[in-house]
Order: C-alpha cells, then structure tokens, then sequence
C-alpha cells in the first residue's frame, strides 16, 4: 500500500515537472514575451516588473524569454546523450555479459578505461577539433555515461543470465539472440528505466557546466548552463540572475529522475503485487 | 542387446577454482568422475546424493547444458554437443527444483509454455497444445495470462512441468522438483509426476536428496557420492539390502515416525 | 511459573494477520515443536519471542518470560536477553554468521557482552564451545572464517554461540532444512544432547514432521497464523484431532510406506 502510493506520489511529482519542461519546449516555439536576444539597455539589471516577469540581465535581454528558449538546447541534450550513451552502453554491456570468458576481459578493461576518462576532457577535445557545439557537448557526455551504462548493464544481465529461467530455456532450446530479447531486456528494464533518468539529469547538469566553461553551447544561443555561467559575476548585485536558470535545471533534473523511480514500480509486476 | 537411449560414458567433470584460500598454484573440483550410466526407454531412474556429489553436474551434463571435461554423452546413439541441439532438446526435458526461479517472472504463463514450442519449431497450433498440458497437469485454461507470482508453488511447479510436457518429449528429467515445495503439495505434485510418466510413457530420471521421493517414483536407483556412482540397482533392493556403507548411513540418518496405529 | 508463556499472541502486517492470537505455554526443562508449512506464522512466532520482529509488524497479547513481560519491551531491553537468556539458531548458518569476522570472536561475542568476560577469557570459552558442539580441530576453526567451514560446521558454530551464554530457552527455525540428511542427523543428535546436558527449555520450529517428532515431546500443528492442535507426539500420532494434522501425518506416513516398502505409487 504504502509502497504504490509513495511510488505514485513520485511518478505523478515527476511527471508534472517534466511537463512544466516541455511546455516550455513547445511555448518556446509559439510565443515568448519578448525576443530572448533583444538588447535593450535601459532594461539593464532591471527587477521583476510586468515588463520583465523574471527580470533582465545585464545587456537587459528578458530571463524569462531566454528561460523558455534556453529549454530547446536542455531538452535536446537530455535526448540526445540519452539515446546515445543507452544505445551504446546497453549493447556494450550485454555483449560483454554473453561474451565468451576468454573475451570478457578485455571488454571489461576497455570499458573500466572508458569510465576512467574525465568527460570534460572529451568535450575539450573534441570543442578542439569540431569546435564548441551542443553536438560536441552532447557527445562527449554520452559517450562519458555510455561507459557507466554498459558497467551496470553487464553486471544486471550477469546476473539474469546466470538465473534458473535462463538456464531453463536453455533447456528449451533457445538461442542466444532470443534469450537476450525474451528473457535479458524485460528483465533489464526497471535497471535501464532507472540508468536513463540518471543519464538524463546528468547529462543536463553536464551540458550545464559545459556550457559554463565555454565547451557548450555557443552564445548567443541561450543555455541555462550558460545563464547560470554569465550570472557568476553578477551573483551579488543581482542573486536572481542565478536563481532562475538554477530552478530551471533542478526542476528538470529531479522531475526526470522522479519519474524513472515511480515508473519502475509501474512496470515491476512483483511489486504491483505486493501492494494489493 | 538394444542400444540404450541415454548414455554417459566415462563421464568427467572438473571446475576450476578460483586460486584457492590454501597453499598455491591452480585448485580443481572433481564434481563427477569417470561416470559410466545407461539408461533405457522406459527407465524410471532415481539419482540420489547429498550436496556436492555431482547430481546436479550430471543432470547439466545429460542435458548438454554443460560442456564435460572428458567422457560423453550419448543420446540415441548420437555424441550431445554444446550448442542448441533441437534434436536432443525435442526428447529430453527437464522440471527444475525452484519454479519460483525457473519462470521468468516477467512471462505471463502461456510465453512460459510456449517457448519450447517456439525455440524448437514444433509443428502443431501452438496455443491448443498450451491448452492441452494445461489440462494434463491439472491448470485452469484461465491461468494463461497470468504471471508466475500470481500462482501458489504448487501452480508454479505445474508450469514447469507444462513447460517441459509441450514438446512432447520421451524422457523427463526432475532435479528435485518437490524440495522446494511446502509438505502437503509435494504429494501432489509427485503424484502428478507419477501418472504423468504412466500415461505418456515417459522414461523418467529424478534426482533427489530424499529416498522416499525415489522409493515412490523409481524402479531404479543410483547413489552418488563426491562424483562417483557408489551403489547401484533395483530400487528395492538397495534400500532393504544397502550393500555400500554409504547407502546405509542416509537410510539411517532418516528420522522415523513413532509407531502407532 | 512457566518459563514462556504465550498468550492470545497476534502479530499483523497491516491488515494481514500472520499470526491469530495463539496461546501455548514452555516449562523450565521442556519442549515444544511448532509445526506448520510456509506462511503458517510458526517463524514469525519464534522471531516474535526473540524481538526480531521487523518494525512494521504490530503485535498485541503477551509473551512473559521467566516473568518478564516482552511485548512492549524496548529493543534495548529485548537485546539483554537475546543471546543471554534465549538463544536462537537459524535455517542457513552462512547468512547469521558474519562473513568478515573470524569464527572465535563471532562465539565469544555473547559472553563478552551478556557475561563482561575479557576477549581472552571468552576466546577460551568459546574453544570449549567447539569441542562441546563436536567441531574437531576447535583451535583451527576459531581462526576461519565462516565461507571456509561446511553447512555442517556452521550449524554447530550457530550452536555454540546460541548457547554461549547458557540460556534458559533455545529456538530453533528449521536448524537442519538446509542441511543435507546425513548431517542433518548429526546436528539434531548433537541439539538433543546439548539441550538435555544444559536443561535449556526447546522451542523447535520446522516443516518437517518426521523431524519435529523426535525432537520434542510437544507438538503445536499451525496453519495459516492459528494453532489448530497442541498435543503431546504419542497422542498426535495416534489420535490426530485436527483435519490439518491428519493430512500432515497422513504425508509422512505415505512418505515412510513408500520408503519402507509397504506402500507407494509404484
């Protein structure tokens, strides 16, 4: 009982900020009070008025416009490092758990050096090379998680593979490819719901600092990440300038990784069970 | 005399540990050794052992589930290799111990008896056939659609037992199919087995810590101990006239009921 | 004074009562088995008496030992009798005993506690300990850790810290299930002499009647949270008042006839 409703309580929070996120994807392509890149200098710094209903920044472009834009480049990130690093990292890590032992070692080193490598470090090499983007952004960091998914994913599928039910349809004759598909990915499933609100809410927070440190996206694009970078210097003469952004990427973050616990229990039979 | 149907020969097989808590250097487990067993149609063939004696390792082995170290299996005259094996998996089934383990709980009841019936091409409708073992193994049709943690263990283990009956195989092998089980559904479910093995003609190899288990279901019986046959015969015979001291310590080691009437 | 009183004992989950006001009383010196299958309440009965029960269980009725009432005992209070007083041994040594500590502290851990012996006083007792459960090669053992005995040696090591401290009650919850039959044998003879040479009180819980019957001259039969028959083993057997316990000793008798020879399917 208390268990479907705690699980409910978090699908339905979840839920609702994720939504407040995606209405402002679609909002953003409609309408937004003014136009995010507008400069208007006498707006500079100015407070929460029915001109600005979040205030300006320094070149007084209104916040709430860019907020609502700035929703396009967090979204497109989360799907992007999303489809990257689950596409990659669960392939890896079931090739690896049905691999033969001889070959499990040295996938499993490559993937431990993988996870090794610094994200940030990735993202300057290849800002170096393609120069800064939200696509070098986004790769870099689902390349970087796509190392962390494969790691969970074989250690899951090990243990699903080692379980009496696969054994048993051994017994009936099943081949590999069909024991992956019928019997490893359903019993992956709440494991990869649960990695892919964690690579959603850490890959916005990444894009964020990314974007912080100039490896992002590039201006004037509007990124909350960089909002929240170009608010540094202004945090004491105008704190709001921080917060707005800030609110921003935890709504996004939290809404996404509530989500993932509450569908988990959704899709759970036992659990369902239980709670009748 | 008639080739036997399934035949073990000279039959070993050793693990590799990892390195050992003692000493240095590469530590093995002999968990069968140098096994010689045949068994023909018809054979109703009890496997006895306690933890450790290489039931289990046979069992995998019978099944080409598992690769031997050296020896053999024959099925029909015809070496098991690893692989899938369709002509050897269309023959011999097996009913896990745990059917709490051996369903996957995420597979309503009628994928479960299905996969066989898929994995193996077997030509027939497949959901009347799901249909009929339901039937045979005593289920209510209405169970297909539900999960494996919707059934008692008893419901559970029928649909292992559904499972391995779909394919319509000769021989059946049971690797403790009652021990997980509460103590008034075993009865059932060894009852099931035996009428199941009647009437289908099923050459039957159960493996079982539990000589009563065996006394009830066996004309035959095997007692293994650390990898090795130790004692083999008419299951009578063997449990009136343990000839192996070994055989005599686990029929005395079984607490009796006070005597009354 | 009895030394366990049970009285109208309920233990629920919720709205699920797992076990339904059952009474039954322990002298000093004697035993009881509690027989029933999975979901029975039998286990939940004895965790109940030791205060393991998890927090979300609510219990009503009373449970007085040696006196003292238990229900409403803080856990503080309960763990001075837990290993002291009463003992319990559980189903699978491996999960009770700490993988990560020797086998020497884990026994002499209790009288440390119960008793304020010194490490090198309990460590000598708990080496008595082992040759008193019949472990060969104490001093060996009270070096190892628990994954390097066998399911055997760990039954006795969960023996011997259970009765560390001499305690006045013993609970075992289907000490031997786990156990193969040969050793299983061993460990119920070994229970049954430590049980008598101590005059501890028994508690034996199992689903294994054949087992129960020669271990403890009492047997309660209990199905779905209710004891539905409490009678001596020679009266259960001969006369079974219960619908229940017939078709328990019904099972057994099948089981023992196809065995010796009388009976069977085939």
């Amino acid at each position: 009982m208390k268990k479907a409703m705690k699980g409910n309580i978090s699908l339905i929070t979840g839920s609702v900020m994720v939504a407040i996120t995606f209405s402002l994807l679609i909002l953003s392509f409609i309408w937004t009070p003014h136009d995010p890149l507008e400069v208007t200098p006498d707006d500079s710094f100015a407070g929460i008025s029915s001109k600005h209903f979040l205030g300006a920044d320094k070149l007084g472009r209104d916040i709430l416009s860019q907020i609502i834009v700035g929703s396009r480049v967090t979204l497109l990130v989360a799907a992007l490092a999303v489809t990257i690093a689950m596409t990659l990292g669960v392939s890896a890590g079931i090739t690896i758990a049905v691999a033969s032992r001889k070959l499990q070692a040295p996938m499993v080193y490559a993937v431990n050096i993988a996870l090794a490598f610094p994200a940030a470090l990735l993202a300057i090499i290849l800002a170096a090379v393609y120069g800064a983007s939200t696509l070098t952004a986004v790769s870099a960091i689902g390349l970087a998680t796509a190392a962390a998914v494969a790691q969970v994913t074989r250690r899951t599928a090990y243990g699903i593979l080692a379980s009496d039910y696969v054994l048993a349809a051994h017994a009936c004759g099943a081949s590999t490819w069909r024991i992956i598909r019928k019997h490893v990915m359903p019993n992956l499933r709440a494991s990869l719901l649960i990695q892919a609100s964690a690579v959603v809410s850490v890959s916005v927070l990444a894009e964020s600092s990314l974007s912080y440190l100039g490896l992002g996206t590039p201006p004037p694009a509007p990124s909350w990440g960089r909002m929240l970078a170009g608010s540094q210097q202004y945090i004491f003469v105008n704190p709001l300038l921080a917060i707005w952004p800030g609110i921003a990427i935890v709504i996004v973050v939290l809404g996404f990784n509530l989500v993932g616990d509450g569908v988990r229990e959704v899709f759970d039979p036992t659990l369902r069970r239980s709670d009748s | 005399m008639n080739q036997p149907l399934l035949e073990a020969i000279n039959l070993s097989r050793t693990y590799k540990l990892a390195k050992g808590s003692a000493g240095k250097g590469k530590a093995f487990r002999h968990a069968l050794v140098e096994m010689n067993l045949s068994i023909n149609t018809g054979d109703r063939i009890g496997i006895v052992g306690e933890s450790g004696s290489g039931k289990t390792t046979l069992v995998r082995l019978l099944l080409g589930l598992d690769t031997p170290t050296s020896g053999s299996v024959e099925f029909k005259g015809q070496t098991l290799i690893s692989g899938k094996m369709p002509w050897l998996r269309k023959d011999v089934q097996i009913v896990f111990q745990d059917p709490r383990s051996s369903l996957d709980p995420r597979m309503k009841i009628s994928e479960i008896i299905r996969e066989p019936l898929v994995c193996l091409g077997i030509d027939e409708d497949h959901d009347a056939r799901i249909d009929e073992v339901l039937d045979s193994v005593g289920l209510e049709r209405a169970m297909r659609d539900r999960y494996p943690h919707e059934l008692s263990g008893g419901q559970r283990q029928r649909v292992a037992i559904a499972r391995a009956l779909a394919p319509r195989p000769g021989v059946l092998i049971a690797d403790e199919p009652v021990s997980a089980l509460d103590v008034l559904v075993r009865d059932q479910i060894l009852e099931l087995i035996a009428q199941l093995t009647d009437k289908l003609g099923l050459t039957l190899i159960l493996v079982s810590h539990d000589l009563s288990v065996i006394a009830r279901l066996c004309n035959r019986v095997i007692v293994m101990k650390d990898g090795a046959v130790v004692e083999s015969g008419n299951t009578r015979e063997v449990f009136d006239r343990p000839a192996h001291e070994f055989t005599r310590a686990l029929i005395g080691a079984i607490p009796r009921l006070p005597e009354s009437l | 004074m009895s030394l366990l009183e049970v009285n109208n004992l309920t233990i629920a989950f919720g709205d699920k009562k797992v076990v339904d006001s059952i009474s039954f009383t322990l002298e000093k010196g004697s035993r009881i088995g509690l027989i029933g299958e999975s979901g029975s309440g039998k286990s939940m009965t004895s965790l109940a008496i030791m205060g393991l029960l998890p927090d979300t269980a609510t219990v009503s009725g009373s449970i007085t030992f040696e006196g003292q009432e238990l229900i409403g005992l803080s856990d503080r209070e309960h763990s001075h009798l837990r290993g002291n007083r009463m003992g319990m041994v559980f189903q699978e040594p491996l999960t009770a005993l700490n993988p990560l500590m020797r086998i020497g502290k884990q026994i002499a851990g209790p009288l440390m506690i119960h008793k304020g012996a010194s490490l090198k006083d309990a460590l000598g007792s708990a080496l008595e300990l082992c040759t008193k459960v019949g472990l060969p090669d104490p001093d060996r053992v009270l070096r190892a850790y628990p994954h390097q005995l066998s399911g055997g040696q760990r039954q006795r090591i969960g023996l011997a810290i259970a009765l560390a401290c001499e305690p006045a009650l013993l609970i075992a919850d289907e000490p031997t299930t786990a156990l193969d039959v040969t050793v299983q044998r061993e460990v119920l003879n070994l229970i049954n002499t430590l049980v008598d040479q101590e005059g501890s009180s028994l508690v034996f819980v199992t689903h294994d009647l054949p087992v129960v019957s020669i271990m403890t001259e009492n047997i309660a039969v209990m199905q779905l949270g209710q004891i539905v028959e409490n009678a001596t083993v020679a009266s259960l057997f001969q006369a079974p008042k219960h619908e229940y316990s017939q078709r328990l000793i019904n099972a057994a008798r099948v089981a023992e006839d196809a065995f010796s020879g009388t009976g069977g399917i085939k």
